[in-house]
């Protein structure tokens, strides 16, 4: 990838009035990508791309496209380095649509220039690519929605332009005409090097076709990268403030997500603050995302026995909670046991994560059974923990003894949180949601 | 007069004399008599039909134009204030009797330079930094109807001259000689070409500011040009004729209902359109009035206002704005 990249925004930052649109926002789109820009409404996305039409001026900070900078170009030869399908292009007037898709051409002849042949011929193709060719001579007012968003896409073609900036171009379309529009912008790229910046707010679209996803969230660049790395249920909940589960497509390998609920449902029940806290066993890593999905969600949160040094602990020191310590490489000491059993006992509800337990560890789960019953045990994690039992079968019987006093199975902190939600009885403390993640319109 | 006289005359004249030397041989026009209808045909009627064709196609290309440019089919050159810039500065000839002695030079001058002042006027506004096209558009209402209070006040207060300038804001062709007309045609064919080039920026305009710049339009340039142009046209027309209402409103429409909604059509079809009605109302009015001067404004008002209130019922009923469906 020694290619100069095809456009590139360099520390971009735009203010209206005093509100801050974008905040030091740089990278590089490289030709013949799609890359795709997802964030909330008001994130941002259809300022940045202005600002790469040149409509906005970034202060401070650049745009280029092709190596050249948007503001020093004039109008005329921005038309040729980029073409824009805006989100909502209505059109006032029946034109015809083979007229219309003309209209692409403006850049590239003088007023008393009539259109060439080689104009015809690039309309004509534009036609073809998004599978109009036969309507040329309908008024675009007679067309479908889904055909006119078309329409815009192949007066964008027209253009030429080596990149082309979609702005939400699905989001009054349905899901076929989505389908049916991005698979077009997709085989663009890959047959003719087009190199494409699409706002998309649907996170899955977006992870379907694009090459690469670059997430804003209040003006910021949040998170850069392919698809499958970029898309977590993490960054569902810190950008757009919703609880999902992550899937990915056993026939494509796409990830996808699917929304669960708002972190800030105001209709879900929620526990007075201070009534008690969700208390997680775990080790190796595998508590931190339960860990931090709940302190997230606004739970007081402890966790215990860790031994020093655990990447779990590492996580709950940087959340703050509350853990029982042990020394690294040791079977667990009974001050360590005392001190988790006093966090057992003061906790609403517990988490008992999918770690691999041994003989050093297993006390963990043991001290776990005596509140079977008493408080809400989840089990966490998938199901079958023979594989990560090496007790030799006793952990396996605890397990089977807490699903006998009542313990639940969940999957994932999607599933966690959703059951925990779902207990309205349960004296589960969700103080006052701090991530009051809801972002503005 | 004869059929046959007139169009010996008019050969007469156009082929230089070669033609029908006496033009009214083998009529039974006396030599005093066909002198008399030699000067009314080529000094009067053949300038006044020139002129109506010429401030017919610059109306008709001017509302073409701001339509386009606003977006909006309600535009009209009139809508800006232009016609009452110019109807002040007519006024402040009578009213103060400045060069009335030579109101054939003064009357045009003076309409002309009022025209303009607010045609630059709006322009400033155009320039401003947050002036959107609806904006401006009603800033030149507002414009307007403050020019019209002005106009009232000038005229409450000197009697003098309403008479005229009430005349004058009928509008008429009553100051066509072949120097008007001359002149006229100069101007108008020189502003009208410039704005009939703009025929692909405004299709794109059409689609919005925004789209229209990702195409290569400097939407803010073609706008402030436009405007200039299309109020120096319509000035030229307010100069020589006063205000002829709805021939700028209603030319564009025709063109569109016609079928066609490219600009680089609808320009120069509302010259042509406009061109024909205000000749078309001319005839009409001396054939509905015969034998006295009726004002042309008053006339072409008989018949754009209904079409206007055609046009408001249609858009109600339809979504699209351009009601060329």
């Amino acid at each position: 990838m020694t290619a100069a990249p095809a456009l590139r925004f360099e520390r971009v930052t735009v203010r209206f009035g005093d509100r801050l649109a974008l905040h030091d926002v740089s990278f590089a789109v490289a030709p013949g990508t799609f890359v795709a820009l997802a964030g909330p409404n008001g994130s941002g996305k259809t300022t940045l791309l202005r600002t790469a039409l040149g409509f906005v001026a970034p202060d401070p900070g650049a745009v280029e496209l092709l190596g050249r900078t948007v503001d020093a170009l004039r109008i005329v030869d921005r038309a040729r380095h980029v073409a824009w399908v805006p989100q909502d292009e209505s059109p006032r007037d029946d034109v015809r649509l083979g007229d219309y898709v003309l209209y692409g051409r403006f850049a590239f002849h003088g007023a008393l220039e009539g259109e060439t042949a080689e104009d015809l011929a690039i309309a004509d193709r534009a036609l073809r690519d998004v599978g109009l060719a036969d309507r040329a001579n309908d008024g675009i007012l007679r067309l479908s929605g889904g055909e006119r968003q078309r329409a815009v896409l192949a007066r964008a073609l027209a253009q030429t332009a080596p990149v082309l900036l979609l702005d939400e171009p699905t989001s009054h379309l349905d899901i076929g005409h989505q389908l049916d529009l991005l698979g077009r912008v997709r085989a663009l790229v890959r047959d003719r090097g087009v190199t494409v910046l699409a706002a998309i707010h649907d996170l899955n679209l977006a992870a379907r076709f694009a090459d690469r996803v670059v997430v804003l969230s209040r003006g910021r660049l949040v998170a850069d990268g392919p698809p499958s790395d970029v898309l977590s249920t993490e960054l569902l909940a810190q950008v757009w403030g919703v609880v999902a589960d992550l899937r990915r497509d056993a026939r494509t390998g796409f990830p996808y997500l699917i929304p669960q609920q708002l972190l800030t449902d105001p209709g879900r029940p929620v526990g007075a603050p201070g009534r008690g806290r969700v208390h997680v066993v775990g080790g190796g890593g595998s508590a931190a995302p339960y860990l931090r999905a709940l302190a997230e969600e606004g739970y007081r949160v402890s966790t215990g026995v860790l031994p020093l040094l655990d990447s779990d602990l590492e996580t709950a020191e940087a959340l703050g909670l509350a853990a029982a310590v042990e020394v690294p490489f040791a079977p667990l000491g009974p001050a360590a046991r005392a001190r988790n059993r006093e966090l057992l006992g003061e906790s609403a509800a517990i988490v008992v994560a999918p770690f691999p337990i041994g003989p050093f560890n297993a006390p963990n789960l043991d001290d776990v059974l005596p509140f079977a019953g008493r408080v809400p045990v989840f089990l966490a994690g998938p199901p079958g923990i023979a594989a990560r039992d090496f007790t030799g079968g006793a952990a396996s019987a605890t397990y089977a003894a807490l699903r006998a006093r009542g313990a639940v199975e969940v999957l994932g902190t999607a599933g966690l949180l959703e059951a925990l939600a779902s207990r309205p009885t349960a004296a589960v403390a969700a103080p006052a949601p701090r991530l009051a993640a809801a972002p503005d319109g | 007069m004869p059929p046959r006289a007139v169009g010996q005359i008019l050969l007469h004249y156009l082929s230089g004399g070669a033609l029908f030397p006496n033009p009214c041989a083998g009529t039974p026009i006396s030599p005093l008599r066909c002198g008399a209808y030699q000067v009314i045909l080529w000094q009067l009627v053949v300038p006044e039909i020139l002129l109506a064709l010429i401030v017919g196609a610059a109306l008709g290309i001017s509302g073409a134009a701001l339509q386009g440019i606003f977006r909006n089919p309600l535009a009209d050159p009139f809508l800006l204030g232009i016609s009452s810039g110019g109807t002040i500065g007519a006024a402040a000839l009578y009213v103060y009797q400045i060069g009335v002695a030579d109101a054939e030079l003064f009357l045009p001058l003076f309409a002309f330079v009022g025209a303009i002042a607010t045609g630059l006027l709006i322009l400033g506004v155009a320039r401003g930094r947050f002036s959107s096209v609806e904006t401006l558009l009603l800033a030149g209402v507002a414009l307007s109807n403050l020019l019209s209070a002005v106009l009232s006040l000038l005229l409450l207060y000197n009697p003098t001259g309403s008479e005229q300038v009430t005349f004058w804001l009928l509008g008429g062709l009553g100051l066509a000689s072949w120097t008007v007309d001359g002149i006229a045609f100069g101007a108008v064919l020189v502003l009208g070409t410039l704005l009939a080039l703009h025929g692909r920026e405004l299709n794109l305009i059409q689609l919005g500011n925004d789209v229209a710049q990702s195409a290569g339009v400097d939407a803010r340039r073609v706008r402030l040009r436009v405007i200039l142009l299309a109020s120096m046209t319509t000035a030229v027309a307010v100069a020589f004729t006063g205000v002829i209402g709805f021939v700028g409103l209603v030319s564009p429409h025709i063109v569109r209902r016609l079928g066609r909604s490219d600009y680089r059509i609808v320009l120069p079809g509302a010259a042509a359109v406009g061109a024909i009605f205000l000749l078309t109302a001319r005839d009409l009015s001396y054939l509905v009035f015969a034998g006295s001067v009726l004002p042309l404004g008053i006339f072409t008002a008989f018949a754009g206002v209904p079409f206007f209130l055609y046009l408001l019922y249609r858009q109600r009923r339809t979504t699209t704005m351009g009601g060329a469906a």
